[in-house]
């Protein structure tokens, strides 16, 4: 009973508390549905899109298990026989095998060639049970007999073909017919259908056409002619066991299996070569034989022949050499004259050049006689004349000198003559008397002394000499009137000594009378005058002697005188001699000039008549020779006319040998060309390869997967912002309805309810708007997420109606994280308050205070605020959690947009940079491997003589492969130009940032930067890649920017290098000329033509896939967008929500104090302005982090994003953001319009 | 002085409770001079806070006619009664609805920025005694202060008509003396036209006109010609 009372009561209080759980959320309905609403929106995109993944590969994993896609493709290059086939189903893995046909055929449309993939329908063998790749068909039945086709259902979408029409196959596939392939060369459309392998609008390549495959088609598998199947498709026990195509099991497993059927590959080639190819080999090298000898005969017959001719040549030679050599004698001979006659030539000019000279000496000497006669004879006047005059100058000398000889001089010398005797007399005599009177004077001094009478007769005497001087002085004056100095001189000097002496005798006599003693010296001195005197007397004999001979002297000038007469007569004698011999001698000359100028004039006669008949005689000369060279000349010219016969004759000899030859050799050519055939036919069985495919070779398939990951990579961004956002709504929402209902709280504890039961409210109300906001959430986002992306991945992917593979881990993640922090949150602040005594709940709780805040610090801004925006403010701070909630919020909803638009415009961007700033090619055309340089050059010749390329650049570009981190490969192309400069036109290398040009250097390579990152390598770091399983390094010199593929580039000069071998170019990439740019297709058709270009393949088609992928990432963009509106409105809404319930009374207080409804909204807007405003700011590099996170995300080892955000995105993000809080604002001014004062202002509750 | 300056002419007002009407203006007619004192007084629910409404133009009347000034505002449109708040009325509120987050100051110019013709903010306040706490929130200060913002707040509007709905309801009996004798000084110095709601009859002897409401119905309207100062005043 009490047990059913409680639970009666129990029953009841949990009646109450559901119906005030349930009036509480009918009287809060907008509270509810805040939280409702975040929760649902974070659960439903998070679900939505993490579902969309899944979704897409559940989704492909389904339509290839009911189309029951197989897991290999087995191509070989000789086919394959029953024994194979039996052989691949023997091997361990295999479930099921199917042999089947396959070949790319041409059909001409409008003059446009497409290569059609023609498979074989499907049908069960011995070795499979069930149908392998069945198609799907969309429309009309299978073919049901011979020459009905189904068609390619995008194909036939894409073009004109209907049911029932006929697809023509030209009867040419390049070399071959088409009937080789298949029996007919029509075909009837019967159907159209999907084939699992076609995953994408990609059909692959291939090596005949156009090098792309346009579509494909399914014939009966009857209709092919090959006796070997084509084709045999595999199913094992990978896909068979229920593994997920996608699953790394599944990869591992195939990759096993890979090398399984390698391995079986090669020994069912080795069977193949030991019995089919045995044979063949065997009758090749006995044709050969048969054709060595052939050829060996009749290569002796030529040589005969060859020989015969060679003696012809041989005695034609010789011929020939004879009359050569006699020419030359000729001609030596010829050459003779003429060097004669040059000599000739040469006397004659000599002779001539003599005599004229001789002449002119002639002349000149007669002349010069002729001026020296002219001369002479002047002379001979002149000299005649003024020895005349000299004649008679002489005679009258002459007789002047003989009058004054006679007359004067010879008188006047005797007259001397006879005074110097007369001196002379006198000095001898005083001289004796000197010497008397010294003996005297010596005799007085020696015997005794001296009688003084003795001495007065000496004084007497003395003045005898006296006088005597006197008398000498007067003959000495005389003398001089004679002018004959020189004696007078020599008198007076005799005189003045004389005058000495007898002064110094007179002294002596003075001295003897004055002192008489005085001894010796008087006497020496008188000795030494007596000696003086002496000597003075020699000298006066010299004088006589001298007169003497001037006696002598004056006879011989009497003499001369008369010798002179004489003289003068022999010269006036001599002089008429001489003067008549002059006359003579004149005369003479005279006669001899005159001779000579008669001789000169006939001199002159004989050489003018020698040089008239010189002149001649070369003149003959010369004529002859002429005529001998022109004889000459016609002697060469026959030779040669016979030379040329001979040649002639020789050369049409030399031709039917060769032509024999040729025969001989074409009829062998011919059996060698049959010869090689068999060989290459037998070369190509040789190298019977088995290609084994994946289903990754599946066009198109391994894609499926990236952009499946992709989707999950951008979903997983999300949640982050949701689940915070949502977290701090709740908190938000959830304070405010606790502190609303704190009375109620207060007046349940007061009335004994416990704490658990109080709370249990608020904890259900929030669960229950978590729960249902999830459930919600997930079904709306499960409803259209998922198949809005599908939908939009399904213009690329044929694939069937999307199957739902819902990811209930993010349902549990995002719904379980909501639905705690929001339950959370309403325990946190429930306990809050249930912590204060009843009785202080039950008092109104007072009004937050107002606070100062920060700006009011700086009045200059402060001052200048009105009072909405000074409480706006105040308020702004005061609630610091919804400030956190609505900038987070909104501030996410920009980024969210940014983001989606960023990575629209970095996608963009890839296109534009790659193809339009650094792949400058339009086409590349792959080259036949066989080929010599020489080929390649007429080849590359041909491109460049093609007007519709602008430039062409042959290049050697090989599939290279790197190895990195842990067992991780990479692939990439590797590209050698072999032109600098037109690489540099076509590729352009240059670093991201900066875009300084990069340059290849010869001793290291340049890769982009992508694959540099991927691989974790550095600018001069070596990195070591893989060619055909040879391993090469070399150093990184640069990184380029590249965005599209991975490359390395170098030079051939480094790659010959490595490869120790000669840079053989394989690829030629084109630039099509801007006029042409429209006819990509038809250049590239033209081009198939020509048997050396194996495949092409067009930028334009590229570009046009990549532009496909950015369509589909238009419809996340826009479901980015859609979610970050609904993130904005919630979080708006609600923060709006919670202020206009909390304020009502200020609301009411200002409208009553008059304010308009504009006035009063703006009150509170412009708190949610503000904080979009600062969330928009915040949100915008947020948006870039955000950008670059997403793009990382989707990033591709083959692609790299370049992050570009375009101006215009900023502006959308920030524009859309401030429309969303607009919107939210718009719907809260009626809320806000419907506050009644009346009601508002009652009391504080 | 303008006689009749407030006039109520059979003013009815009635609000739908789900099936329930009540009418809280039945037929509410009176008249009040310009610069009369006014008391209406009644016992809760009596109708005197709806007539208060209705005159302060927060509120509408179903019938009758409500002429202030010589205007009839009974048919404004929500803009022109908005105007009429603006420009016409100062309200003082039994619980002072100050905004929380406002100076004192602030709370008075928030009143005077949106009239064409105020008094300064500081002039008013210092007229009610507040020079000192000017720049004090509204939660440092006391009731009867914050009372006192409240009315300066209306009277810096320079308002033909201060309306007054229980403005001593919550503050103590000196407290409330104070501010009621803040408003008869206004009354009678400034010539200000006020009317005052009350349940209190006690304070009826300081006003010039004494309306008696009881069921939504004036029972008397009467002129006291000798109102006494607050201060003799005893309750």
């Amino acid at each position: 009973m009490l047990d059913g009372k409680n639970k009666m009561k129990k029953k009841n209080s949990m009646g109450s508390l559901r119906k005030n759980i349930i009036r509480e959320i009918i009287n809060t309905k907008s509270r509810f549905i805040s939280i409702l609403a975040i929760i649902a929106l974070s659960t439903g995109f998070f679900t939505g899109v993490k579902t969309s993944s899944p979704s897409m590969m559940e989704t492909g994993s389904k339509y290839f298990d009911d189309q029951n896609l197989m897991d290999f493709r087995l191509i070989s290059t000789v086919g394959f026989d029953d024994d194979d086939i039996r052989a691949i189903k023997n091997e361990e893995s295999t479930v099921d095998v199917m042999p089947s046909y396959m070949s790319d055929l041409i059909v001409t449309q409008d003059d446009i060639d497409f290569v059609v993939r023609v498979h074989a329908l499907p049908e069960i063998t011995d070795t499979n049970d069930k149908l392998i790749n069945e198609p799907v068909l969309v429309e009309g039945r299978l073919p049901q007999k011979s020459g009905e086709c189904v068609i390619d259902s995008y194909f036939y979408e894409a073009n004109g073909y209907k049911l029932g029409s006929t697809i023509k196959f030209n009867e040419k596939v390049q070399n071959n017919n088409t009937a080789d392939f298949i029996k007919n060369l029509e075909y009837k459309i019967v159907g159209v259908v999907d084939n699992p392998m076609y995953l994408t609008y990609q059909r692959g390549n291939t090596n005949v056409g156009g090098g792309s495959i346009s579509f494909y088609m399914m014939i009966p598998p009857e209709d092919f002619v090959s006796e070997r199947y084509t084709a045999v498709y595999v199913k094992t026990k990978a896909s068979e066991s229920g593994l997920s195509p996608f699953s790394d099991e599944y990869e591992n497993t195939i990759e096993q299996q890979t090398k399984e059927y390698e391995e079986l590959s090669e020994e069912r080639i080795k069977i193949f070569n030991d019995t089919t190819l045995a044979d063949a080999r065997k009758e090749l090298a006995e044709a050969q034989t048969e054709y060595n000898d052939k050829k060996a005969e009749a290569e002796k017959e030529i040589a005969d022949g060859a020989k015969e001719l060679h003696n012809g040549e041989a005695e034609l030679a010789d011929g020939l050499l004879k009359a050569e050599k006699e020419i030359t004698d000729g001609e030596k001979e010829l050459e003779n004259g003429k060097k004669e006659l040059a000599e000739g030539q040469k006397k004659y000019s000599e002779g001539i050049a003599e005599a004229k000279t001789k002449l002119t000496d002639a002349q000149n000497q007669y002349a010069a006689g002729k001026e020296a006669y002219t001369k002479a004879k002047l002379e001979y006047d002149t000299q005649i004349s003024k020895a005349q005059a000299e004649l008679d100058t002489a005679q009258n000398e002459y007789d002047k000198q003989y009058n004054v000889f006679y007359s004067s001089t010879k008188p006047r010398a005797e007259t001397m003559l006879t005074l110097v005797r007369t001196v002379m007399s006198i000095g001898d005599s005083g001289i004796t008397e000197l010497e008397t009177l010294l003996g005297e004077i010596n005799e007085q001094y020696n015997t005794d002394l001296q009688s003084k009478k003795e001495l007065e007769d000496i004084i007497a005497k003395l003045g005898e000499y006296r006088t005597k001087i006197n008398e000498y002085l007067s003959i000495s004056d005389r003398l001089e009137e004679l002018n004959l100095n020189r004696l007078s001189d020599t008198l007076k000097k005799y005189i003045n000594a004389l005058n000495d002496a007898v002064l110094s005798v007179e002294t002596l006599i003075g001295k003897l009378e004055g002192i008489y003693d005085i001894g010796d010296g008087v006497i020496d001195k008188l000795t030494g005058v007596t000696n003086n005197l002496k000597a003075y007397y020699n000298n006066l004999d010299d004088y006589s002697k001298q007169l003497d001979n001037a006696k002598v002297q004056l006879s011989d000038g009497e003499k001369q005188l008369s010798s002179a007469a004489t003289q003068l007569e022999n010269a006036k004698t001599q002089f008429e001699n001489s003067k008549a011999d002059g006359a003579k001698q004149l005369a003479d000359a005279q006669i001899q000039l005159d001779n000579a100028q008669s001789q000169l004039d006939l001199g002159k006669l004989e050489y003018e008549n020698a040089m008239t008949t010189g002149l001649l005689e070369l003149q003959t000369a010369q004529t002859e020779i002429s005529e001998s060279e022109k004889q000459l000349d016609l002697g060469k010219q026959e030779l040669e006319t016979q030379k040329s016969e001979g040649m002639k004759k020789l050369k049409e000899a030399r031709e039917k040998l060769a032509q024999g030859k040729a025969e001989a050799h074409s009829g062998l050519s011919e059996a060698e060309d049959k010869l090689n055939e068999a060989q290459d036919a037998i070369d190509a069985l040789n190298n019977a390869k088995w290609y084994v495919y994946d289903r990754d070779e599946n066009p198109g398939y391994s894609g499926l997967e990236e952009d499946a990951l992709r989707v999950d990579h951008v979903a997983a961004v999300f949640p982050v912002f949701f689940l915070l956002v949502a977290a701090l709504v709740c908190l938000t929402t959830m304070t405010r309805m606790v502190e609303e209902r704190r009375t109620e709280i207060g007046t349940l504890k007061a009335l004994g309810y416990s704490n658990v039961s109080i709370a249990s409210k608020y904890f259900i109300y929030a669960a229950l708007a978590a729960i249902l906001g999830s459930i919600i959430g997930a079904i709306l986002g499960l409803a259209t997420l998922p198949y809005i992306i599908l939908d939009t991945y399904s213009i690329m992917y044929t694939l069937p109606d999307t199957i739902l593979h819902i990811s209930w881990d993010s349902f549990a993640f995002s719904a379980g994280t909501g639905i705690l922090c929001t339950c959370i949150v309403a325990l946190i602040t429930c306990y809050g308050e249930l912590k204060q005594q009843p009785a202080t709940l039950m008092r109104p709780k007072a009004p937050k205070p107002g606070k100062r805040i920060l700006l009011e610090h700086i009045p200059f801004i402060w001052k200048h605020m009105n009072f909405t925006s000074k409480v706006t403010s105040r308020n702004l701070f005061r609630y610091k959690a919804r400030f956190l909630m609505t900038v987070i919020g909104v501030a996410g909803c920009t980024a969210l947009i940014l983001a989606g638009l960023g990575l629209k415009d970095s996608i963009t961007v890839i296109a534009d940079r790659q193809f339009g700033e650094i792949s400058k090619y339009d086409q590349v055309y792959a080259l036949s491997e066989a080929g010599t340089s020489d080929k390649k050059a007429y080849l590359m010749s041909q491109f460049h003589n093609d007007k519709r390329f602008s430039d062409t650049l042959l290049v050697s570009q090989h599939s290279t492969s790197i190895n990195y981190g842990k067992n991780q490969k990479i692939g990439l192309n590797l590209i050698i130009p072999e032109d600098d400069k037109t690489f540099e036109k076509m590729f352009i290398l240059r670093d991201r940032i900066k875009h300084d040009k990069i340059d290849l250097n010869d001793n290291s390579v340049v890769i982009n930067e992508r694959l540099a990152e991927v691989i974790g390598a550095e600018v001069g770091d070596t990195i070591s890649f893989t060619i055909d399983e040879v391993t090469y390094s070399s150093e990184i010199s640069a990184l380029t920017e590249n965005y599209a593929g991975n490359y390395m580039y170098m030079t051939p000069t480094l790659f010959s290098k490595l490869i120790n071998d000669e840079t053989e170019y394989n690829v030629v990439y084109t630039q099509v000329e801007e006029s042409y740019k429209d006819s990509g297709h038809d250049i590239a058709n033209d081009w198939m033509q020509n048997d050396d270009i194996v495949t092409v393949s067009l930028i334009s088609e590229q570009v046009d896939s990549i532009l496909d992928t950015l369509d589909s990432l238009n419809v996340i963009v826009f479901v980015l967008i859609i979610c970050a509106g609904l993130l904005a409105i919630v979080v708006l809404y609600n923060l709006t929500n919670i202020n206009i319930s909390e304020r009502a009374r200020e609301i009411a207080t200002i409208k009553v104090l008059g304010f308009y409804n504009m006035e009063t909204a703006n009150y509170i807007y412009r708190e949610n302005m503000v904080l979009t405003l600062v969330g928009t700011i915040i949100g915008l590099p947020l948006g870039i982090l955000l950008t670059s996170f997403v793009v990382l995300a989707i990033q591709m080892d083959m692609v790299m994003f370049p992050q570009q955000i375009n101006l215009i995105s900023y502006i959308i993000a920030f524009i859309l953001t401030v429309s969303f809080s607009f919107l939210v604002n718009f719907i809260m001014y009626f809320k806000m319009k419907k506050i009644s004062m009346v009601e508002s202002l009652k009391s504080i509750e | 002085m303008m006689k009749n300056f407030v006039e109520f002419e059979n003013v009815y007002k009635r609000y739908r409770m789900g099936e329930v009407t009540i009418t809280a203006a039945d037929g509410v007619t009176f008249s009040i001079d310009e610069g009369e004192f006014a008391v209406v007084v009644g016992l809760s629910g009596a109708g005197k806070t709806t007539v208060l409404n209705i005159l302060g133009g927060i509120d509408s009347c179903d019938e009758g006619r409500i002429i202030v000034g010589g205007k009839d505002i009974s048919h404004l449109s929500g803009k022109d009664l908005a105007s009429y708040r603006r420009y016409d009325i100062g309200f003082v509120f039994q619980f002072y609805n100050l905004i929380p987050n406002l100076t004192a100051k602030e709370n008075v110019e928030l009143a005077t920025q949106i009239c064409r013709d105020s008094l300064d903010a500081d002039t008013v306040l210092d007229s009610v005694g507040l020079s000192q706490r000017k720049n004090n929130f509204p939660s440092q200060l006391s009731g009867g202060e914050q009372q006192r913002v409240s009315i300066a707040r209306a009277l810096a509007k320079k308002p033909k008509l201060l309306l007054c709905d229980e403005p001593t309801g919550a503050l103590d009996y000196n407290t409330g003396k104070t501010i009621l004798k803040l408003l008869q000084t206004r009354c009678r110095e400034d010539g200000m036209t006020v009317v005052l709601i009350t349940h209190n009859s006690a304070i009826t002897p300081m006003a010039n006109r004494v309306i008696n409401m009881r069921n939504g119905k004036v029972i008397s309207n009467v002129v006291n010609p000798n109102p006494m100062p607050v201060e003799e005043i005893e309750w």
